[in-house]
């Protein structure tokens, strides 16, 4: 079939239609890509600046109307080093919005809520609050709009020689002799070949299904994330956070949920606080219970509804997250295809901390290199590209899941949402309560607070279960 | 906050075509309709009139929710043409 290959070098201000509809307007002739990269998020942009980094001619294409248009991710990314080899002085430039240095975790009960917060050393003078500096272990990260983010990091990738085509779909893979050789775009014979193509194309991760990687995601892996956008003032934020410059804070929530398997969160961004639940798909199947639902009971909670006084409602977006850990990570790689982030299953939370983007943008980066070095010996056989998964392996990425596996099935026990946090609850109130009585020692408060809903054998057993998954 | 208000805050750039189809055949004898209270942009919703799923594409925020909730594969799911379909804002 003819190969007729998009508009040449484009940048993110592409127009949908008329990018991918080229012909006669000087398209390059087939053959002019080394490379594809489909979706240009985090994963896809580094894959595809590791690959141009590395020699190779790039087309990375993105479904939205620019990079990040389809992105509601209104959260807090991991520090990273890894775009910092990709882009000099990356998070010195990057648009982030804060850089975050409290972490709040809430366990929600009936009548009381208890939390455990982790405040840095405070103080907007100290220099390296919002730089990134890696020294600096009060920088656990940074909150930021991946409208803004994907498309500047975008931005830099086509600085660096890739091109880059916005608001165009792919609807498949095009395999060649047991390999896949390229990508068909949208319309009906459209068709951008090259030897290597890296699929970053998310949670749902249809294009390495397409190329046979895996069989689909399941609902019990996969969690929706609904959210609020609510505008405040900067000095607002500050003020009932107690943050100060460009700090910030996150706030999860265990417990408030109605018993769906999952937690509510808040971020703050410098003028805007993202509000939301996540809750694991199955469950919430099982609960019936609409997750905007939970949002606006959420947000009608003491504790979110104080912080939201007067707040602004801007945007709502929802999402799915894989988050099923190592268990559904399907296989890498094959013959002529990489995938790399959410669509490989790169996305976790342990219940203390939340990570993808930046094993997103680590996992696409090794991609790129990987890919970069199986064109320059011009063997991109499923044995080569092998190396990359080996690679993994050796990275945080692969180490992390396999190091939170037993945390993340533990994510999956019902009574974590329910039982345990009015335990907690019940146990907080009693240990604060006086009323004339004489006090008791907290196990045999512990024990009365249990005693309606947790029998004494599974509170061992969790225990037991939880030290597997944390502790040791 | 009031759920419906969520709904108008999405800005969309709607394709004349459906990227989604449900296939309403399949549809019928499905016990749980999920899809109902599952879907977070409300485009799935039970008539009690025609006595069926009805499906409105317009409101899809793209998360793939319904092809994982639906056990009956009637859920012919597609991203949107490129370029179409909800936008998240420059804040």
């Amino acid at each position: 079939m003819p190969p007729a290959a998009p508009n040449s070098a484009v940048s993110g201000t592409t127009t949908p239609d008329s990018a991918i509809r080229g012909s006669g307007s000087g398209a390059p002739t087939p053959g002019s890509f080394d490379a594809v990269v489909v979706g240009a998020g985090p994963a896809g942009t580094s894959a595809a600046l590791a690959l141009a980094r590395g020699g190779a001619r790039v087309i990375l294409l993105e479904r939205g109307e620019y990079p990040g248009a389809k992105n509601m991710f209104g959260g807090m990314t991991a520090y990273c080093p890894a775009p910092e080899q990709l882009v000099p002085g990356f998070w010195e430039r990057a648009p982030w919005e804060r850089a975050v240095t409290k972490r709040i975790l809430s366990v929600v009960g009936a009548a009381s809520s208890t939390s455990l917060v982790f405040q840095a050393e405070s103080g907007s003078d100290r220099p390296s609050v919002g730089v990134g500096s890696t020294s600096d272990r009060s920088l656990t990260g940074f909150t930021l709009f991946r409208p803004q983010f994907d498309r500047w990091y975008a931005e830099q990738a086509v600085a660096q020689g890739v091109t880059l085509l916005s608001g165009c779909r792919v609807e498949g893979l095009v395999v060649r002799g047991g390999a896949v050789r390229g990508v068909r775009v949208a319309g009906v014979d459209d068709i951008v070949e090259a030897p290597l193509v890296i699929v970053c194309d998310g949670a749902l991760s249809l294009l390495a299904q397409d190329a046979g990687l895996h069989k689909g995601f399941k609902p019990e892996q996969m969690a929706l994330g609904v959210r609020a956008l609510y505008a405040l003032t900067e000095e607002e934020v500050n003020d009932r956070f107690g943050l100060s410059g460009r700090e910030g804070a996150t706030h999860e929530f265990l417990g408030c949920t109605e018993g769906v398997r999952g937690g509510g969160f808040i971020y703050t961004q410098t003028d805007t606080l993202s509000v939301g639940v996540v809750v694991h798909l199955d469950s919430l199947k099982a609960r019936e219970l609409p997750a905007y639902e939970l949002l606006e009971r959420f947000v009608a909670s003491s504790p979110v509804a104080h912080v939201l006084r007067g707040a602004r409602l801007i945007e709502y977006s929802a999402h799915l997250l894989p988050e099923a850990g190592i268990k559904m990570v399907p296989r890498l790689s094959t013959a002529g295809v990489l995938v790399a982030g959410d669509a490989a299953g790169f996305c976790y939370t342990n219940g203390l901390t939340q990570e993808g983007m930046n094993l997103a943008m680590t996992s696409g980066m090794i991609a790129g290199r990987v890919g970069a070095e199986a064109l320059a010996v011009g063997d991109v056989s499923a044995p080569r590209l092998s190396r990359y998964a080996k690679e993994l392996k050796e990275s945080f990425v692969l180490r992390d899941l396999a190091t939170w596996s037993r945390a993340i099935g533990f994510m999956h026990h019902d009574r974590l949402f329910t039982a345990y946090p009015q335990v907690v609850s019940a146990l907080m109130e009693d240990i604060y309560r006086s009323e004339g009585h004489p006090k008791e020692k907290i196990l045999k408060l512990g024990r009365r607070a249990a005693k309606n809903g947790l029998p004494v054998r599974q509170l061992i057993a969790d225990m037991f279960e939880a030290g597997r998954a944390f502790l040791w | 906050m009031v759920t419906d208000d969520l709904f108008d805050l999405v800005s969309y750039r709607i394709h004349p075509e459906a990227h989604i189809r449900l296939n309403v055949d399949v549809c019928q004898g499905c016990t749980h309709r999920a899809c109902t209270f599952s879907c977070p942009a409300r485009c799935y919703t039970w008539s009690e009139e025609r006595s069926r799923v009805e499906f409105a594409y317009e409101a899809c925020l793209e998360c793939g929710t319904c092809l994982f909730i639906c056990d009956r594969e009637a859920v012919d799911w597609h991203y949107p043409p490129g370029g179409y379909g909800v936008r998240f804002r420059l804040t």
